[in-house]
């Protein structure tokens, strides 16, 4: 008992003590990654000689990667990366993710690569090292089918629920009418549609690969309102230093692209094929 | 959701109650024991040892344990990419895979126990304290060491007491594991969320919420029982 007292009282004081330094760290330490990166890349070896390919994912997202009936990670981002990674000879390794910390997994190695239909944006493009866009994604306001909204202007005075910390949010709090409409933010896009359902909401502003996949599925009616706002696009995520992982995988796309299995992939869940890989 | 569907959410999180079940009962495993000894920390005569221990409660204890659980869980990986390191410490945090599921139970579990030991420890301090200075006098009176008086005549005194109290914190503790969700720890919450989606349906979270409840119940007829056993000399 003693002896596992004091691994307590160590650990507690190292605990401590991160806390402090993690803090501080992170913000010294951005300049100097930037600097050694061409010569000292050894990303795409490591994962070669490890034999693992490990891709971090919210595991929530339909239909780009989630978790099905059978617990098991399925969508379409896992079905390409399965395809890169036999290519590349290596195993690959799904690893849940909370997505409001990705950037921290990625930064310390937890996971290679964030591959979970992640929008661009300034800020992830700055924190990551992106891909080429693979998928062309926009934003679409979702209404019930007994709404009277046609349009984005009819939305106005309505409360409109989104996802929390995702892009969709940021577009909508920053767009025409933000100064006219209430936002609601909810953990899932799943909660903001039941929102949608129980009349919580006006209207649910989301992907609209997810909402067109939402509503094939779930067969309920919504309806989608034509003016969407900003298109954005699809990439995966690496870091920063990994120029020659990301590389390689984008290689492999563009391979996969040409010879065609990246439109077989796509044609099995959106019924075409709608990357945008070159 | 048809009953089918039910059933199989059920099938799937039946599975996931294991590592709910094992973050709870390690918790309890090493936080009593722990929450003990920083009760007689806080109760040490040497100022600046129960100085110390106050900080430590007032941490744990003022600050959410979801922050608690992300600081413990990304200090370690942090530090091992930052650079300058002792090397004695980085040799000891290279043997340290971060990439397992053992990295993170420990990492999670050692957020639970530290911020359960706060609770229990102010549970157990006040136990402790319940109990009237005439005693102490008495069994010195009669010969007592000081550590024969604390575990013959004070301690079991006490725990009859904590009880109550105790009960209260674990059956807290029971909802509690569901915040390791937050850094993807694989339980029943977790998987409920997952579930959540397939199904565009809130019921799996109801489901998991069944889970919690069953289990809270057991706890709660146990603290019963346990109560009942301790009801001597009344």
């Amino acid at each position: 008992m003693k002896k596992s007292l004091l691994k307590k009282v160590f650990g507690l004081s190292v605990a401590a003590f991160m806390m402090l330094t993690s803090v501080g760290c992170g913000s010294g330490s951005d300049d100097k990654e930037s600097s050694y990166s061409a010569e000292s890349d050894d990303s795409l070896q490591k994962v070669l000689d490890s034999g693992k390919f490990i891709l971090g994912l919210d595991a929530t997202f339909k239909p780009m990667g989630y978790t099905d009936e059978n617990d098991e990670i399925v969508g379409f981002d896992i079905d390409v990366a399965e395809e890169v990674c036999s290519r590349m000879g290596v195993e690959l390794v799904k690893q849940p993710i909370n997505w409001d910390t990705k950037e921290q997994d990625l930064n310390v190695g937890k996971i290679d690569c964030i591959w979970n239909g992640m929008s661009v944006n300034p800020g992830r493009a700055e924190e990551m090292n992106l891909s080429e866009p693979y998928m062309k994604n926009s934003m679409v306001f979702v209404v019930g089918a007994s709404s009277e909204a046609k349009g984005m202007e009819d939305l106005k005075g309505k409360t409109i629920a989104v996802q929390n910390g995702s892009t969709a949010q940021e577009i909508l709090e920053s767009c025409d009418i933000a100064g006219d409409i209430t936002v609601q933010a909810m953990a899932t896009n799943v909660e903001a549609l039941q929102q949608l359902d129980l009349a919580i909401v006006d209207a649910v502003f989301l992907d609209s690969v997810v909402a067109n996949y939402e509503i094939q599925t779930s067969g309920k009616d919504y309806v989608v309102l034509p003016d969407g706002l900003e298109e954005e696009e699809y990439a995966i995520g690496f870091r920063k230093n990994d120029q020659k992982l990301r590389d390689e995988v984008q290689k492999i796309l563009s391979e996969m692209k040409a010879d065609g299995k990246l439109g077989e992939i796509s044609t099995k869940w959106f019924g075409s094929d709608i990357t945008t890989v070159k | 959701m048809s009953g089918k569907e039910i059933l199989d959410v059920t099938l799937i999180l039946l599975e996931y109650l294991v590592p709910t079940l094992k973050l709870f009962f390690f918790t309890l495993l090493f936080s009593i024991p722990l929450g003990m000894v920083v009760a007689l920390l806080k109760m040490c005569k040497f100022k600046p040892v129960s100085w110390l221990t106050n900080i430590y409660i007032l941490i744990m204890r003022g600050t959410p344990l979801m922050l608690q659980i992300i600081a413990i869980y990304y200090a370690i990986p942090y530090l091992k990419i930052s650079e300058n390191l002792p090397v004695f410490l980085k040799n000891i945090l290279d043997g340290i895979d971060i990439q397992g599921d053992a990295f993170m139970f420990r990492a999670v579990l050692t957020a639970f126990v530290l911020n359960y030991a706060a609770y229990f420890a102010e549970i157990f301090r006040g136990g402790i304290e319940s109990i009237p200075k005439g005693q102490y006098e008495a069994s010195e009176a009669l010969g007592f060491t000081k550590i024969q008086t604390f575990f013959h005549i004070i301690l079991p005194q006490v725990i009859k007491r904590i009880v109550p109290a105790s009960s209260n914190e674990v059956v807290i503790l029971v909802k509690d594991t569901s915040l390791a969700n937050i850094v993807a720890y694989a339980e029943i919450t977790l998987k409920a969320k997952q579930q959540m989606q397939i199904y565009s349906s809130l019921t799996p979270l109801f489901i998991a919420g069944a889970f919690y409840f069953v289990i809270s119940m057991v706890m709660t007829v146990v603290f019963t029982f346990i109560e009942k056993k301790l009801n001597y000399y009344r």
